[in-house]
């Protein structure tokens, strides 16, 4: 099985392709479709282009936007305001300016989010459609009350024309976002999603993973706005309630908007519902109310229509993916450690009452790999977190190189090149191993260097995705990107935990050649002894928040104070 | 201006029983119960229902809405408490947003979305003071806002079922392992905010603007005022509330300020939040 991507003829190709055909679907939709069809179809392209817009910010970066149709009203706002004093471009200029506007916005309503999770956004986003229905209403858009409608492109003047063009924006729409999603700003959206602590130690920003979600999605809010106006001419707030946000929302959680072909679907339904329900005489509020029910019911089983349909698919062929580490690895010279790279000293924290460290010293040399071992509550994940700056309230010194790391927040510490992995899964499920490896790296890798590390670790392939790829194989692949980001130091907390027992001494076999292989000195915190023996030439051994033993690995594990705190007195006798 | 904030009052004292109830559920039940007032305004518009098309008194129709906006809470509660036991106050609160979708579209579908032939409860002025009237559905209000939330502290502080109540919040797992029932008592805790919502929905919206929309809408200014008490006290949430109203009503006397009244919950919601997680940094823990 080959263990490369796909490569860059298909990975550009083919959406192109797709976007091509579906531009050449929408023209012969435009001249061969019934005239009340393309209008409705104009509708559920506006409506597309508000759900791809919900799927970046809920569906990609798991927050909850409740008012996409105040940023579209923000696009028709501009649009209209550039056709009433004619401002030059044009249409398609005005639309682009109402997508930047949104996206503006975007940011502002976004800034305060920056440090609000999940919840606190619903509240904000919800306070700020309200306001905005009711502010709406009140100002109106310009040129509605005096009737100035908004001029369509020369070209796409007639329904059929704009229905066209309509299918054009929203097919580039979908291209700009399927290529998004592939960028560091798309992974930096999967990652912060799933977990912020992983984003900021693969040296990503939070903040801008966060922000740069928002402002897409209100970007692609504004410009459905934009189209909508010049689909009726006029704009009118009835067509940006709150409760349209809402139902908008739902139907994204529902339908699975981050999937781009599932924003189209819903988009479909957006019309197709009411439509029918007219059709079978059925007041067209039942609509929402279908919307409201299915829309619970996905959220209360916490499945949607695009992961059931794609699961459907896939239950046929594959499986979970684990690791392979059966034969050893081909040997390597192993150079003596050298000088100290990563100097702690005197480091403490209390969390309360409680000293979890105090006054811990240690050196990890250059080319080595040293171990921190004791037993449970020792204080060693503290101490991970304490060096990789996710305790900011710690006090001592933290030295790379020569250079102190005091001050600087968890995302530039792995910038500076001192990386960490954790002990539970932070590892986003929606990317592949390959786009994950890149997004962690953070440097622009060629494909067989990612294979070669892959394979090195006995992981799944760079194209398997990640939610079919085991627990403990995913920790490694979370190993193998911080690897090749080539820090200076990686500190490890427990990379063998959720392996079997067997396949812990061939990891360390591989761990052992590290230095030598990639240029990483490492920080290994492990339960398992046999591992820390087969691999670490110095040891740490901290016991109660303090450091109870440290030198070379023979002298500190012959020291009986260390056999008592590890193994406990009664083995002793 | 004096005369403005005493007319907001009555609205005040609105927010303030709701942000009451959006606590006690963010507290007790793990939820922020974006539909709060939502079932509160279903259930005055069945009792506006009963009282015009089948002739029920207005206490009575009154009473049975009341009732109702309990049931509709209990059963969203059991639905919750059933299939998203375990799972965050995001995906719990997220389920909430559908039904506030649902409530609305549903009573626009039975009641039409013209504001509705509310007879007033309470009518009339209470007392004046400096010649400005206050009204009676003020006084009521207030002083059932500053009551409730009087009450629950008494309740979870005081007595056993309390301590019962604050254990499932704050340890449900180990709370369930002691034998404390803890599906009947969150079904129990949505069913009375549902209650109190409606009730003070019922007296508040004769003389508020009434329409389905504004109604559930009140959920925004309540957010606000419970975030002042980080929806864990009581007391800031009722200050809060009052304080809104009073703001807003404050605001309205002046024509040019009228888009400030209506962003005011807004910036009060951005404000808090900044201030209050302005040293919270990461998601997790560990």
């Amino acid at each position: 099985m080959s263990r490369a991507e796909s490569g860059p003829l298909t990975r550009f190709g083919v959406p192109l392709v797709v976007t091509g055909a579906a531009i050449v679907v929408g023209y012969l939709f435009s001249v061969g479709l019934d005239g009340y069809f393309v209008y409705l179809g104009m509708s559920a392209i506006v409506a597309g282009i508000a759900l791809l817009g919900l799927g970046v910010v809920t569906g990609s970066a798991g927050m909850v936007s409740l008012c996409q149709l105040t940023f579209a009203a923000v696009g028709a706002w501009v649009v209209s305001g550039l056709n009433r004093i004619g401002a030059p471009g044009g249409f398609l200029v005005w639309l682009v300016c109402g997508g930047i506007a949104a996206g503006l916005v975007g940011v502002l309503v976004g800034l305060p989010a920056l440090r609000l999770r999940g919840i606190n956004l619903a509240v904000v986003t919800l306070g700020l459609a309200a306001a905005a229905d009711l502010t709406l209403v009140q100002i109106q858009f310009p040129g509605t009350v005096d009737g100035v409608s908004v001029e369509r492109p020369e070209s796409f003047s007639d329904d059929r024309g704009y229905f066209w063009l309509g299918t054009i924006v929203l097919a580039l729409c979908c291209l700009l976002v399927h290529f998004l999603r592939r960028t560091r700003w798309g992974s930096g959206w999967q990652a912060v999603a799933f977990s912020e602590r992983g984003t900021a130690a693969a040296g990503a920003s939070v903040r801008t993973s966060k922000l740069s979600a928002f402002a897409v999605s209100a970007a692609l809010g504004g410009v459905a706005g934009g189209l909508l106006t010049g689909q009726v001419g006029l704009a009118f707030p009835a067509s940006f309630t709150a409760m349209q946000s809402l139902a908008l929302y739902v139907l994204a959680i529902m339908s699975g908007a981050h999937l781009i072909d599932m924003a189209v679907f819903g988009a479909v339904l957006w019309v197709a519902v009411p439509e029918l329900l007219k059709r079978w005489g059925v007041p067209q509020d039942w609509g929402f109310v279908v919307f409201g029910l299915l829309g619970t019911h996905a959220l209360t089983t916490g499945g949607n229509l695009g992961t059931a349909v794609r699961e459907l698919w896939r239950r046929r062929s594959k499986e979970a993916a684990g690791v392979e580490l059966t034969a050893p690895p081909a040997e390597v010279d192993v150079p003596p450690p050298g000088e100290p790279v990563l100097v702690v000293r005197d480091l403490s924290v209390n969390f309360g009452e409680v000293k979890a460290l105090s006054g811990v010293h240690l050196a990890v040399p250059s080319n080595g790999v040293l171990g921190v071992i004791g037993p449970n509550g020792a204080g060693k994940s503290t101490l991970v977190d304490i060096i990789s700056g996710f305790l900011p309230q710690a006090t001592g010194a933290v030295e790379l190189d020569g250079r102190s790391l005091n001050g600087l927040s968890p995302t530039r510490r792995a910038r500076a090149g001192l990386r960490r992995t954790f002990q539970q899964d932070r590892v986003p499920a929606g990317l592949t191993v390959g786009a994950y490896v890149r997004f962690v790296a953070r440097r622009r890798l060629s494909s067989s260097e990612i294979t070669e590390a892959l394979e090195f670790f006995g992981c799944p392939p760079a194209r398997t995705p990640l939610r079919r790829v085991d627990v403990g194989a995913r920790r490694l692949v979370e190993v193998v990107g911080h690897l090749l980001a080539k820090p200076k130091v990686l500190l490890l907390d427990e990379p063998a935990a959720g392996l079997p027992h067997e396949e812990h001494v061939a990891l360390g076999a591989r761990l052992r050649q590290v230095p030598a292989r990639f240029g990483v000195s490492v920080l290994l915190i492990e339960h398992d002894l046999d591992l820390v023996r087969s691999v670490c030439d110095t040891i740490t051994v901290l016991d109660f928040g303090q450091v109870l033993a440290s030198g070379p690995q023979a002298e500190v594990l012959a020291n009986p104070e260390v056999l008592k705190a590890y193994m406990g007195e009664t083995e002793l006798l | 201006m004096l005369q403005g904030a005493l007319a907001g009052l009555a609205a005040g004292g609105l927010y303030a029983v709701l942000a009451v109830c959006l606590t006690l559920m963010s507290r007790l039940v793990r939820v922020v119960n974006f539909a709060q007032s939502a079932t509160g305004m279903f259930g005055c518009y069945v009792a506006v229902y009963l009282s015009v098309h089948a002739g029920l008194p207005t206490w009575a129709a009154t009473v049975v809405g009341i009732l109702l906006g309990g049931a509709l809470s209990a059963l969203l509660g059991w639905i919750i408490s059933t299939w998203l036991a375990e799972a965050d106050i995001g995906t719990r609160s997220a389920v909430t947003v559908a039904v506030l979708l649902l409530l609305i579209s549903l009573s626009f579908i039975l009641f039409g979305n013209k504001p509705q032939p509310f007879h007033p409860i309470l009518d009339g002025p209470a007392f004046s003071v400096n010649g400005v009237v206050v009204s009676q559905v003020t006084v009521v209000t207030v002083v059932l806002s500053v009551a409730i939330a009087v009450g629950c502290r008494a309740l979870l502080g005081r007595t056993s079922f309390g301590l019962e109540l604050r254990a499932l919040s704050e340890r449900p797992t180990t709370a369930e392992l002691m034998g404390i029932p803890a599906k009947p008592l969150a079904v129990a805790v949505w069913a009375v905010t549902g209650l109190l919502s409606t009730l003070v929905i019922s007296i508040v919206a004769p003389s508020q603007s009434n329409d389905a929309t504004s109604l559930s809408m009140l959920v925004v200014p309540a957010a606000a005022a419970a975030l002042l008490g980080g929806f864990r006290r009581l007391d800031l949430a009722v200050v809060g509330g009052l304080v809104l109203g009073m703001a807003q009503g404050a605001v309205a006397q002046v024509d040019s300020l009228s888009v400030v009244r209506y962003f005011l919950p807004f910036l009060v919601i951005v404000g808090l939040l900044l201030w209050s997680q302005r040293k919270e940094v990461w998601d997790v823990a560990r």
